[in-house]
């Protein structure tokens, strides 16, 4: 017969994980969603970066018109303003130009009126903010008046009202860029798990609709496919965050944003660490969901719940631990599996988490991820050849 | 020899294959046909392992066929079974490493196939370029690069043209010349009965008939006597009222269809015939496979009716 079989040799395990591995990564990264997906993210987060600067400076800046009568209280506006952050420009008009100002939007409101009947005017709203302002230093006038009315120094009673603030703990200098740090992180690992896992779910289902996956299964067992496909995914999802995470802390670092780089590489070693965890608890989850479905248009409605799971703790890390790091919640959330790769790094670099509390967090995931994947391996075993309508997770468990 | 021995199969409650069985030598091309539904693809899917058997065996040179052997086996599914965002050259080095052959000779075998099937030059095309036809000769490569011991191909001619049929036919049986045993379902029966070797007929899960076109004949032809073909010129009505035991199935210009009953000697018929008019043409007549067919399922039908 022909000479060629001589060589043929039967694949071990290995071999084979590692050729679909391979597959998996070069097609990936070969693709232009690789390239696209990363160029999306980047601008993504600078986009991020520059609309919350933007905000922030838009409703730090306000103009305000005055007319004759009101125009004692400018000085007194401008000061309550600046102890809200914001700046403040007044100036003095008459009324109808100042109304003209307002309607042309190069006034945000006019200010009119005498003592005891002021009016402030806007377009078609008066800023929330610009009212507040407004009100306050009306009132704290007209309270003046009534205790220079009544004898008293009204300087005194200020000065008798003040509040100090100050903290048990010394506050960290540096707790604004360990938040960010978190959130960053927080959102990279989102980003990677929730994509990643999608991409894991629609490969399977692609082999399925296209029945490859009859031709792999021919010359390998379904777990070998399955390892192959999620190692070689998950290395491109780590490849994608190692490349935004270095951009990410090298751009930082070169704009002075960053100037804790230990607690940087802490963080980005964390986020890797945390990446690789739940990529293979998430991955398997997603190969199992996916390979029930016959069809990448059903592929949706079945993910939609597991995007859920990670969408809940990326929404909790991002709303508690800004103003509250000891969140009982978070605490608690960052040592259960499916939520502790999202929570549990956040509460790592916000400095409220000690290592051995991440270590039993890594721990319980390892447990979670030891039975997901025995689950999903069987799963997929038995849905991936069954086309057609979607195989019930209880009928493919049983299998 | 590739023994497919007493395979059943159920799927919740149909049963799909009820103690299927029949081998095909090395060097035969075996044709699998039967009517959608009928049992073939579970069969082929069975014998590849990517269904498992409830009951019965398939074996390879008197050994079960494992994980090992599979390798061996060239397949072809009956949709088509290829990564349609792949370059068709990728896939196929990829197919052919999965088989267990070293890198260089993939791609040799690669090149050899694809030019081969006349599709080289699409190797660097994803496949969902190509057109259905070249996406099928794409198929088939795939389960040649391996230079496989055993072809198990499931409607491999379907959606081809003239051209891909006779390309697909000459390698079909340049692998039966090797020494190769292929298997092929299909429901182009003439094709089955020109390229074939010998021929499985499947019905609601049964193989009802096993062997040579020859032998399909003959199968319980007793029973429904024997046909004669006729060219005849003008014979008169009722020319055959001589000879008892004698039907005209049907005459359609001088050609006339006889169907003759246990017992009578041929002989006497052709001379009447001789006697009716100038014979031109006079011979058994042999059903093509597609009348073949459609008996033995009418049978079986009846049988399970009955």
């Amino acid at each position: 017969m022909n000479g060629g079989r001589g060589t043929q040799s039967p694949l071990t395990s290995r071999q084979a994980v590692l050729l679909v591995a391979r597959r998996e990564f070069t097609t990936q990264v070969r693709s232009r969603s690789f390239v696209v997906g990363l160029i999306i993210t980047l601008v993504l987060f600078a986009a991020i970066a520059l609309l919350t600067t933007f905000i922030a400076g838009q409703s730090a800046s306000k103009s305000l018109g005055v007319t004759g009568g009101a125009t004692a209280l400018r000085a007194e506006l401008e000061h309550s303003a600046r102890a809200q952050d914001v700046t403040l420009t007044t100036r003095d008009v008459d009324d109808a130009g100042g109304r003209a100002l307002v309607g042309s939007g190069d006034l945000d409101a006019l200010l009119t009126g005498v003592p005891g009947d002021y009016r402030l005017v806007g377009r078609d709203a008066v800023d929330s903010g610009l009212a507040a302002i407004v009100t306050t230093t009306v009132a704290q006038q007209g309270v003046r008046a009534a205790l220079a009315g009544a004898g008293v120094d009204a300087a005194q009673v200020t000065r008798q009202s003040q509040v100090t603030t100050s903290t048990l703990e010394p506050v960290d200098p540096a707790r604004g860029q360990q938040l960010a740090l978190a959130l960053v992180g927080t959102t990279l690992l989102f980003f990677s798990l929730s994509g990643y896992g999608q991409i894991v779910a629609s490969g399977v289902v692609e082999e399925k609709q296209s029945r490859v996956v009859e031709l792999l299964l021919a010359t390998m067992k379904p777990w070998q496919l399955l390892a192959g496909k999620i190692l070689g995914l998950g290395a491109v999802g780590l490849v994608q965050l190692v490349i935004l995470g270095l951009i990410g802390v090298i751009g930082a670092s070169a704009a002075g944003l960053l100037t804790v780089p230990g607690a940087a590489a802490g963080m980005f070693a964390m986020v890797i660490g945390w990446y690789l965890l739940g990529f293979f608890l998430f991955a398997s989850l997603y190969a199992a969901i996916g390979s029930t479905v016959s069809r990448q248009e059903e592929l949706n409605t079945v993910v939609g719940p597991m995007i859920l799971v990670l969408v809940i703790p990326f929404i909790l890390v991002a709303n508690l631990l800004p103003n509250d790091p000891r969140n009982g919640l978070a605490a608690t959330l960052s040592f259960i599996p499916f939520f502790s790769q999202t929570v549990m790094p956040a509460r790592y670099a916000l400095g409220v988490a000690p290592l051995w509390q991440v270590g039993v967090a890594a721990l319980l995931e390892i447990v979670a991820i030891v039975v997901v994947v025995r689950l999903a391996g069987r799963v997929y075993r038995n849905s991936i050849l069954r086309t057609g309508a979607r195989v019930s997770l209880r009928e493919a468990l049983r299998g | 020899m590739l023994d497919i021995g007493g395979v059943s199969k159920r799927f919740g409650t149909l049963q799909a294959l009820d103690g299927v069985s029949f081998a095909v030598a090395p060097g035969e091309v075996f044709g699998f046909v039967g009517s959608n539904g009928a049992g073939k693809t579970t069969t082929m899917r069975i014998v590849l392992g990517v269904l498992s058997a409830d009951s019965g065996d398939v074996r390879w040179r008197d050994a079960p066929v494992d994980a090992e052997v599979r390798r061996r086996i060239g397949y072809m599914p009956e949709e088509r079974g290829l990564y349609p965002k792949m370059k068709v050259g990728d896939q196929l080095r990829y197919l052919a490493r999965l088989h267990g052959i070293p890198a260089a000779e993939a791609a040799a075998s690669v090149t050899r196939w694809t030019e081969r099937l006349g599709v080289e030059s699409r190797v660097g095309d994803d496949v969902q370029k190509l057109s259905l036809g070249n996406q099928q000769r794409v198929q088939l490569c795939a389960a040649l690069v391996h230079d496989p011991e055993v072809l198990v191909l499931d409607e491999p001619f379907s959606g081809l043209d003239p051209t891909a049929v006779e390309v697909m036919s000459g390698v079909l049986r340049e692998k039966a010349a090797q020494g190769v045993p292929v298997i092929f379902s299909s429901h182009q029966l003439e094709l089955v009965e020109r390229l074939c070797d010998r021929i499985g007929i499947i019905a609601a899960g049964r193989m009802v008939a096993v062997g040579t076109v020859e032998e399909l004949r003959t199968r319980d032809g007793a029973g429904r006597g024997r046909s004669i073909v006729l060219d005849i010129e003008g014979p008169p009505a009722g020319w055959t009222d001589g000879v008892s035991g004698v039907e005209i199935m049907s005459a359609e210009g001088s050609r006339t269809r006889l169907r003759l009953h246990d017992g009578v000697d041929d002989q006497d018929v052709l001379r009447a015939a001789v006697a009716a008019g100038p014979v031109h043409e006079f011979r058994r007549f042999r059903p093509p496979l597609t009348e073949l067919y459609r008996d033995v399922v009418r049978d079986v039908t009846k049988e399970a009716v009955s």
